[in-house]
């Protein structure tokens, strides 16, 4: 059981270097599609475990809840925004992507040490994953600085949500039914606003480069 | 004395036979899926055997390296086979080399090859052997860091007892550590053996190609040589990369000839479903842009990085 666990938050890992090596949006979602299809088979397995032994739905219900919105629902819209304004291919990152890469592994080193400081690195196998995870939230942060587009924007705020909620799987197996509930739909209503405002922002300004919104107008 | 010659006849005759298959059914499973019936499995070795019997034409103003180049790939190719064992249950009398003589013998026979590229001086071969070197120096280290964490956790750096360690991991796929390695690895192959993400190897005369711009000046028996010793190589990594993360001897559980006989059938099975894998992967993604090669590289280097640094922090 810990053994798959531990896999899935090393494949977890792997998608968000995959993420940062991706050049095109249409990658990026596709490739936030894959990650939150793993967060769902984790918390699948961690829902079957807790209702084998204390009989508990919650988990279970959450899962088929990111199934609905992660997997399905947010790319399918992140996809479609996409097609309306993906008019003109613009070079979409500050720095390039080897150095990204490797600025993201200075990271989980970072991740490494910051959580050696905690208790318990050397007690128990759960060490893994906390490091794997909580590397996943910064790196999410990471790909949101340095991305110039609104969506790839966007898909870095997901990363990161896609972070805590894995986190809190691995530490606590799941946050109170009520508080994920809540945060789900905080970031369906986000995206969606997040979404519109994309629109607007290649309305009024003609690209959906954020560098572009502080150039004046008159 | 008789398991030295035994693994000789198993790892140079089986091998060298096995070698061509593996781009047969590749070519066979790409041809399937654009609905052309394809060429039969056996193709490679009918070219080959063709090949053998044509004469070679040879550059006036070429120099030696050209005409010894062919001989020095097969050998190195042949070599770096015999320190790759594809089976573990035949104990190899002599330490027979590590993963350094693996990776450097490789290199040189590929130093060679770019050698007599630029020997002819045609514009196509000095193009692809600039671009070999680009590809070489990037995903070296790369593949340095993972065999060398593989060969840390054995604690010892020959190949045969870097697998003999395997059989012994429970279900490698699934620990952190060699599943980091192991996504690395595959980055690895595909740049190594000239596979779709890095290189075309269908394409011949266009701008893209790199390992094929290489050997466009050679022709008979040279070009049969060039390509039987492409063929092993890529056999090599495919060997690496079953035998260390699909490890099976230890389920066996017998020994003795036959124990061997389904050893080197259960091998062939692998090395069948990674070519199919390896086929899937080339019909689904597209070639990269040149430029583009080096955030490949750099990903399989950090994920190797990784899983190191797992290992150095968690252990084996």
């Amino acid at each position: 059981m810990t053994n798959y666990l531990d896999a899935l938050s090393v494949l977890l890992l792997v998608s968000a270097f995959i993420l940062m090596g991706n050049k095109r949006t249409g990658s990026y979602i596709k490739t936030f599609q894959f990650q939150s299809a793993l967060v769902a088979l984790l918390t699948g397995i961690i829902g079957i475990n807790s209702f084998a032994e204390e009989g508990r739905v919650d988990v279970l219900i959450i899962g088929a809840i990111v199934v609905g919105i992660k997997v399905l629902f947010i790319p399918y819209l992140l996809k479609k925004t996409y097609a309306k304004v993906a008019y003109r291919v613009e070079k979409d990152f500050f720095l390039n992507i080897p150095l990204l890469i490797i600025i993201c592994c200075f990271i989980v080193v970072f991740c490494y040490y910051v959580l050696s400081e905690t208790a318990g690195i050397n007690t128990g196998i759960i060490n893994n994953q906390m490091v794997n995870s909580v590397s996943l939230i910064l790196i999410g942060l990471f790909f949101m600085i340095s991305r110039k587009k609104a969506i790839g924007q966007i898909v870095g705020f997901l990363v990161i949500e896609n972070g805590i909620f894995v986190t809190a799987l691995f530490a606590i197996q799941g946050m109170p039914f009520i508080v994920d509930i809540g945060i789900l739909m905080d970031i369906l209503v986000a995206v969606i606003i997040m979404g519109m405002m994309v629109f607007r922002i290649d309305e009024k300004f003609g690209s959906i480069n954020v560098d572009k919104i502080k150039d004046l107008r008159g | 004395m008789s398991d030295m010659i035994l693994f000789f006849i198993v790892q140079t005759g089986f091998v060298i036979l096995a070698a061509p298959l593996v781009n047969g059914i590749i070519k066979k499973i790409k041809a399937l899926t654009q609905k052309r019936t394809g060429a039969p499995l056996l193709q490679m070795y009918y070219d080959l055997f063709k090949l053998f019997k044509k004469t070679s034409v040879v550059s006036d103003v070429s120099s030696w390296i050209f005409r010894v180049t062919p001989y020095i790939v097969l050998a190195t190719a042949v070599a770096a086979a015999l320190i790759v064992p594809v089976t573990t249950l035949i104990k190899p009398v002599w330490n027979s080399g590590d993963v350094i003589l693996l990776v450097y013998i490789l290199a040189l026979g590929r130093f060679f090859m770019m050698l007599a590229a630029l020997d002819t001086g045609s514009t196509f071969g000095g193009m692809g052997a600039s671009r070999e070197a680009m590809i070489s120096a990037l995903i070296e280290p790369s593949i340095m860091v993972s065999l060398l964490t593989i060969g840390l956790i054995a604690k010892s750096t020959s190949v045969f007892e870097m697998m003999t360690f395997m059989q012994t991991v429970h279900n490698p796929l699934i620990h952190p550590v060699y599943l980091m390695i192991f996504f690395a690895l595959v980055i690895i192959i595909m740049a190594e053996t000239a596979r779709i993400p890095v290189d075309d190897p269908s394409t011949h005369l266009e701008l893209t190609m790199v390992h094929e711009a290489m050997l466009l000046e050679y022709s008979g028996r040279s070009l049969a040589l060039m390509e039987l010793g492409a063929a092993i190589k890529q056999l090599v990594f495919i060997t690496l990369l079953v035998n260390l993360f699909l490890p099976h001897d230890q389920l066996l559980g017998i020994s003795g000839i036959t124990a061997i006989g389904i050893s080197l059938l259960i091998y062939l099975g692998k090395v069948v479903a990674t070519a199919v894998l390896i086929a899937i992967v080339e019909v689904s993604t597209v070639k990269l842009r040149l430029f583009s090669i080096p955030n490949l590289a750099a990903l399989s280097f950090i994920l190797s990085f990784i899983g190191f640094l797992q290992f150095f922090v968690f252990g084996g």
